[in-house]
């Protein structure tokens, strides 16, 4: 393989990873607030087909993603009603609505499989562009890219580095003790499952008009479970988020790459590579061992190897809170 | 209204009763626009409908079989969500129980039947174990989410489903043909399990009803049951008080991935008696794996709530399918359908809740009306420790 292939390649896994980002980041602005959405599946089919059809209808790519991010604020708002004001199970709701984002994409849908739409036009950023190597894998892009690097830095920051952050972040720990400090810890929550949903909804158009453009039921089912997976992956964490994607893009890309230079091993074997690599990476990180090995390391090389070998979810993911 | 059930008690237990039904009509009500939107005349669609479902001996049998792989699954989900872990792996341990299940009748087609289906349920049940007890040993040991390690091991089952019938297992006929369509040869007449009464109806039936009164006493009326409630209500209470709650967490895991591995093998053996594959895992499940968690669920987590649960949805999907041959509606529209009656009855829990409310205000009228009873932490359905 040459440079150029390679760049191709890679230039393809950093656009397959994007949506999958995008996803991601919202996904985590919601679980930090202490609220699981595990409607994902479900979501982004149902906005993958609404995003689809109403941007061929309208022959307008924007209205598409409208509609997807209003698909998914709609199915997150579910959620959300359901675990904070009726009190209902999250994870009951969440499976629940991913069933009916299937089947009801597949029935509302189905006039409009397989049919030509529009897409997400391409543009280079100019001079970025032409750098060497860089320039072509992430410059060269679509905007759907460039919304995903936004939303990688955009959401680290508004988590790390400012107050309604910190409230958000408050409220996914210690509920209790941010509602004691004033912050409204269900609206709160309310707002960024809402809000995540929406992005979950354009990450599902961006599926629909720009990675894998069209329509057919079941399109992109699974790409949801793979987000919420990638968020524990990354330990709550947009970068690590990210970079989790990436990986899953990476090990995918290869693992085709592999299959055409061994033909005669099973596709199986090949399929099943990311899988597998995402369990024992997970392993690796929950083990005990980890920490042990951590805490044979010299003592200044300690925190930041745990910063990123070691994740824990916020600690009130989940669980209902109460005022009073 | 609240007020007039804090009066009358009875009639409030009853409504509660009544409630997952009253939800289920609901539901179809809604359905019922979404015919008449497309043209169809409910009356007669739901007409076909049960008549579909019940209408024959031979429909109720098909009923009967569509619900045991639920029953099934939904008594395993009862155990894994009770003991604290959510198990959404359901449909792989139904593949991995069905193809050890399936290759214990291959390798021995001399056998009685007598010997070779009773070994081959087994065989089932522990593959079932196998794939559920992983992700068992990587949330109680290395601290992996098992949402994400069953979801990845419904992937890989998958995977490994269509290695397996495209290779090493497909039926010798079809290696010989160009065709090769994934499947294993069909297993020897002698082992189908026994017919219940001349219809489709097979013994798989009886013994998840069984099995569904065997889970009840497990869970409230032995100790390894009690432990397995204990962790999931409260693990740091648990293992204050001396319970093991990794090796529990790995049980209620591996239990319930055995239930569902049970219920592959009695597919294999009671209704298709081959394994197949369309490239994915639905194709040979019939998304029993996911759909045994929302009969779970309506059941309340009750392994004897389960049974009727199953039995509505079995209802529902066989009748959906004569519906849509009946009156020519999208085949999408009964799954639809299905997802609504679920969104309701999941809502109609709220209402149930609130009306146990209002009774606890009229008994205790002067008191403070405590908290809903405690619930397993992650998942906040009806229930508490004793199931009555």
């Amino acid at each position: 393989m040459n440079n150029a292939q390679l760049i191709a390649v890679l230039a393809s896994i950093v656009l397959q990873a994007s949506p999958l980002i995008i996803a991601v980041c919202g996904e985590i602005l919601t679980e930090r607030s202490g609220v699981v959405n595990l409607s994902l599946d479900g979501t982004m089919l149902m906005a993958a087909m609404t995003g689809f059809v109403v941007g061929m209808l309208t022959n307008n790519v924007w209205a598409g993603f409208a509609v997807g991010a209003l698909v998914g604020a709609i199915f997150a708002s579910i959620v959300a009603f359901g675990s904070i004001r009726l009190n209902q199970s999250q994870v009951a709701i969440g499976f629940v609505l991913t069933l009916l984002g299937d089947d009801l994409s597949a029935f509302l849908g189905q006039n409009y499989t397989r049919m030509k739409g529009v897409t997400v036009p391409h543009y280079g950023i100019p001079i970025l562009k032409d750098i060497p190597v860089i320039g072509p894998i992430f410059f060269n892009q679509d905007i759907v890219v460039y919304f995903a690097m936004f939303l990688i830095v955009g959401t680290w920051w508004w988590l790390n580095k400012t107050q309604p952050g910190l409230k958000l972040r408050g409220s996914g720990e210690r509920p209790t003790a941010a509602f004691a400090r004033g912050v409204d810890v269900n609206r709160l929550r309310y707002v960024y499952t809402i809000l995540g949903g929406a992005l979950v909804g354009i990450a599902g158009a961006a599926y629909s008009l720009d990675v894998k453009i069209g329509w057919s039921d079941g399109h992109i089912r699974g790409m949801g479970w793979i987000a919420l997976a990638i968020v524990i992956f990354g330990g709550w964490s947009p970068i690590r988020g990210a970079f989790g994607a990436l990986l899953f893009g990476a090990t995918k890309a290869l693992a085709t790459i592999l299959q055409r230079a061994f033909p005669e091993v099973s596709v199986v074997a090949f399929n099943s590579i990311p899988w597998l690599l995402m369990i024992l990476v997970l392993l690796a990180v929950g083990s005990d061992y980890t920490e042990r090995g951590i805490k044979a390391m010299p003592k200044s090389w300690q925190q930041p190897l745990r910063r990123v070998l070691r994740v824990s979810p916020p600690m009130a993911l989940g669980t209902p809170f109460k005022e009073g | 209204m609240l007020d007039f059930f804090v009066k009358y008690p009875r009639l409030s237990r009853l409504v509660d009763l009544a409630l997952p039904l009253l939800a289920t009509l609901a539901a179809l009500g809604v359905g019922a626009i979404m015919l008449q939107l497309l043209g169809a005349n409910p009356v007669d669609a739901y007409g076909a409908l049960l008549n579909g479902a019940f209408g024959s001996q031979n429909a109720l049998a098909d009923t009967i079989v569509r619900a045991t792989p639920l029953l099934l699954v939904a008594l395993g989900i009862c155990i894994a969500f009770r003991g604290g872990v959510i198990n959404i792996g359901g449909e792989g341990q139904l593949v991995a129980g069905a193809i050890l299940g399936t290759l214990v009748g291959l390798t021995f087609p001399e056998a009685p039947g007598y010997i070779v289906i009773p070994v081959a349920l087994v065989a089932g049940f522990i593959g079932g174990a196998i794939w559920g007890g992983i992700p068992g040993v990587l949330k109680a040991y290395y601290n992996v989410n098992e949402i994400l390690s069953t979801i990845m091991l419904n992937i890989i089952a998958v995977q490994g489903m269509n290695y397996l019938l495209r290779q090493p297992m497909i039926d010798p006929a079809q290696a010989q043909l160009a065709s090769r369509i994934p499947q294993t040869a069909r297993l020897v007449q002698a082992f189908d399990l026994p017919r219940l009464v001349p219809t489709r109806l097979h013994l798989g039936a009886l013994i998840a009803v069984i099995l569904a009164f065997v889970v009840y006493i497990y869970l409230w009326r032995t100790t390894s049951g009690y432990r397995i409630r204990a962790v999931g209500l409260n693990p740091d209470a648990s293992s204050y008080a001396g319970i093991n709650v990794k090796r529990n967490i790995v049980l209620a895991l591996l239990l319930s991935g055995a239930f569902a591995g049970l219920a592959g093998a009695i597919q294999v053996y009671g209704v298709h008696h081959r394994m197949f594959t369309d490239g994915s895992l639905a194709g040979f499940t019939g998304s029993a794996g996911f759909n045994g968690i929302v009969v779970a669920l309506f059941g309340k987590l009750n392994p004897l709530g389960a049974i009727p649960a199953s039995f509505i949805f079995g209802a529902l999907i066989v009748g959906a399918n004569s519906l849509q041959r009946a009156m020519q509606v999208p085949a999408a529209l009964i799954t639809a359908l299905n997802g609504l009656v679920v969104v309701f009855v999941v809502a109609s829990d709220y209402f149930s809740r609130r009306l146990a409310r209002s009774r606890q205000i009229g008994v205790e009228a002067n008191v403070e009306p405590s908290p809903p009873a405690s619930m397993p932490p992650a998942l906040s359905v009806e229930g508490d420790m004793s199931s009555d």
